[in-house]
């Protein structure tokens, strides 16, 4: 089954001062498709357009031309408010610098998604004491970003993308910011969570050892993306 | 997100940011205390004006000029009227009533009315009952009080001249008849204002009633009243004197009373298409109403412009708490948070600083009323010496609940106008950028 279906995508940047803009394409009619419950990697320099496609994907940009199926949807001409409410029940996002709220604690960062989708108190508890326990962070519940090491810190970023229990993971560089070890341990967890949960990971990095749990892997190069062999 | 969820999320931040909130709230506080004090002079001043129009006149009362004397017929058609409750003929003697009772004397207006009329339009009494006899009267609240004797004169004279040495006035309160009248025989005959006109054979009166004291403390009411029925024999002793011409002796004046305040109005305008030239006092507060109207307004509008100037600070705080949280509102937006929900967390929170400022500065403006009126006719009466202001009769301040909520309506309304260009701001910030901003 595809969940997502990727055709012809382009994207153009403007750069310079205004009235002297020039343009410089970033995708060049990007194809390629995710199935349900694949690990698929993105590798590239930077520079290669490899997070213009993740952020185009993720609604955050439009794009000029092509069409996006995310789970049997077309998503390129969705609204702001349409994109936002479509992203909150699809994707889980996993940042390079975890992206947390340094003003909430670990258990209110995961328990935030569920927030916006308005759910009550008593379910949110249960929700994220469960999930805290299946990523093994019930004993930081209450701990503020600045407390947590790195891995804990992108523990709960997984978290936080998985407590809404989306179809798809979308992670830019989600072990840029870790040591060797800890890399290992976040590339562990989503390889356990794409067993165990069905998951579909879309990951961008520019990093090959990252790229090496991926069932399959495109290269981006110059804004085309090319299939490689796992 | 529910909202009670969003109320958690903007008090977090708010507790983030006590000083500079406090600042702001301190800064509307002020804003929205200035519009309510001072649009409170404006009706303080009127309530003070409005009371003393209507204390000094029946407020149901209509005034009827141009016509000497009314015919049955008219009376008749104006008591037929909606709403009129009676026409009072009011008959002064044009000359003084010389009243004699054990030893002291005094003088002073006479008027003949219908008692029946003239209860119904006096009420109650201080003391007594109305007339029902030929020869029972009610007299004036300070009737006993200027019957003096020659004794009782003379102190009053050496009084009065000291209080004007001093530059003050004395009234001879301290001095006349101390116990009550009622059930009193005395007697009384007529002063005819005509150079040598000799006073009128005495005539014998109970007194049966006493009047309310009059609304003003400077108002001497010695008057003497009694029933139409005494008018004959008034006109008998007058036209003994030889001096008094029939037509002089007797002054009549017509007024018309309305059952409610509320009514006035409409009998007005009926009277006016029948032709009477009629005035009321109620004519006189719509003008003053309609000036006062224009003053509060005016008042009210620079109010709003220190309220305006709070603005500012609200609308500072704001862009700060937005260009902060940037990289929060990123993280909300990739989420899956809706621009229509960080729109409203971030008005909410300049809404809250409005609310919360509102209802401090309401708490403080009444407290500065209550001062206000408690302490400036104090320092008034010490700085001018006058009386009037140590007697507590002149509001300077008075906040009605309408003012409260016209003074909320603008404060916070202007609170969330200035909330919501950087609450805009907020939804419009880019993801990606608010993203790759530092940690």
């Amino acid at each position: 089954m595809k969940m997502i279906q990727v055709e012809n995508l382009q994207h153009t940047f403007l750069i310079g001062k205004k009235g002297k803009e020039k343009q410089v394409p970033v995708l060049k009619g990007v194809n390629f498709e995710v199935k349900k419950g694949e690990i698929v990697a993105i590798v590239g320099k930077s520079g290669s357009g490899k997070s213009t496609l993740l952020q185009i994907l993720a609604g955050f940009m439009k794009s000029e031309q092509g069409s996006i199926m995310v789970n049997g949807k077309e998503t390129a001409h969705l609204s702001e408010v349409e994109s936002a409410a479509f992203r909150l029940q699809q994707f889980g996002f996993i940042f390079q610098n975890f992206q947390l709220m340094p003003g909430l604690t670990a258990f209110e960062n995961i328990e935030l998604p569920l927030k916006l989708q308005g759910i009550k108190k008593a379910e949110r508890i249960e929700k994220v004491k469960k999930l805290m326990d299946k990523v093994s962070l019930t004993e930081v519940a209450d701990h503020y970003p600045n407390e947590l090491s790195g891995g804990q810190q992108q523990r709960v970023s997984i978290a936080r993308a998985l407590i809404t229990n989306p179809p798809i993971l979308l992670a830019d560089e989600p072990t840029g910011s870790l040591d060797s070890e800890t890399e290992q341990d976040i590339l562990l967890l989503i390889q356990s969570l794409n067993r165990e949960l069905g998951l579909t990971f879309i990951i961008i990095t520019h990093d090959e050892e990252v790229a090496t749990i991926a069932h399959r892997r495109f290269r981006m190069y110059d804004g085309e993306l090319v299939k490689e062999e796992a | 997100m529910l909202f009670k969820d969003q109320l958690d999320f903007v008090t977090q931040h708010i507790k983030k940011n006590k000083l500079r909130v406090f600042m702001t709230v301190l800064a509307a506080t002020m804003g929205c205390a200035f519009l309510i004090v001072l649009a409170s002079v404006g009706f303080g001043l009127q309530d003070s004006i409005r009371n003393e129009i209507l204390s000094n006149e029946k407020v149901t009362k209509i005034q009827v000029f141009g016509n000497d004397k009314f015919t049955e017929d008219q009376i008749h058609e104006i008591k037929g009227i909606e709403h009129v409750e009676t026409v009072l003929e009011t008959i002064t003697v044009n000359a003084s009533a010389h009243s004699f009772f054990e030893g002291r004397d005094t003088q002073s207006s006479l008027s003949v009315a219908n008692m029946h009329d003239f209860e119904q339009v006096n009420g109650k009494l201080a003391e007594g009952k109305y007339p029902t006899k030929p020869n029972e009267i009610v007299v004036g609240y300070h009737f006993a009080q200027t019957l003096v004797n020659d004794a009782e004169r003379k102190i009053i004279e050496e009084k009065s001249k000291k209080a004007e040495a001093e530059g003050t006035y004395y009234n001879g309160s301290e001095e006349g008849y101390k116990d009550s009248l009622i059930g009193k025989e005395i007697e009384l005959s007529l002063m005819p204002p005509i150079d040598g006109a000799e006073e009128t054979e005495k005539m014998k009166y109970t007194i049966v009633g006493v009047k309310k004291k009059p609304s003003y403390d400077w108002m001497i009411d010695s008057s003497v009243y009694m029933d139409t029925e005494q008018k004959p024999m008034l006109a008998t002793n007058l036209a003994a004197t030889g001096k008094v011409k029939e037509d002089d002796m007797f002054y009549s004046e017509f007024n018309i009373f309305a059952d409610s305040m509320e009514n006035v109005k409409s009998i007005l305008d009926k009277l006016k298409d029948k032709g009477y030239s009629v005035y009321s006092v109620t004519e006189q507060l719509d003008k003053m109403n309609v000036f006062f109207l224009v003053l509060k307004i005016g008042l009210i509008f620079v109010g709003t412009i220190a309220v305006l100037i709070a603005s500012i600070g609200i609308f500072n705080t704001m862009t700060m708490a937005v260009t902060e949280r940037t990289r929060e509102i990123g993280v909300l937006k990739a989420i899956g948070a809706s621009p229509k929900l960080i729109q409203r967390l971030f008005l909410m929170e300049s809404t809250f600083i409005g609310i919360v400022g509102t209802l401090i500065a309401v708490a403080i403006s009444y407290v500065i009323s209550f001062v206000a009126n408690a302490a400036l006719p104090l320092i008034l009466k010490a700085a001018t010496g006058e009386d009037a202001f140590g007697r507590n009769e002149i509001t300077f301040s008075l906040i009605p609940w309408q003012l409260v909520l016209i003074a909320s309506a603008i404060s916070i309304g202007v609170a969330m106008i200035s909330g919501y260009r950087p609450a805009r701001k907020a939804t419009k910030i880019d993801v990606i950028q608010a993203l790759r901003q530092e940690l």
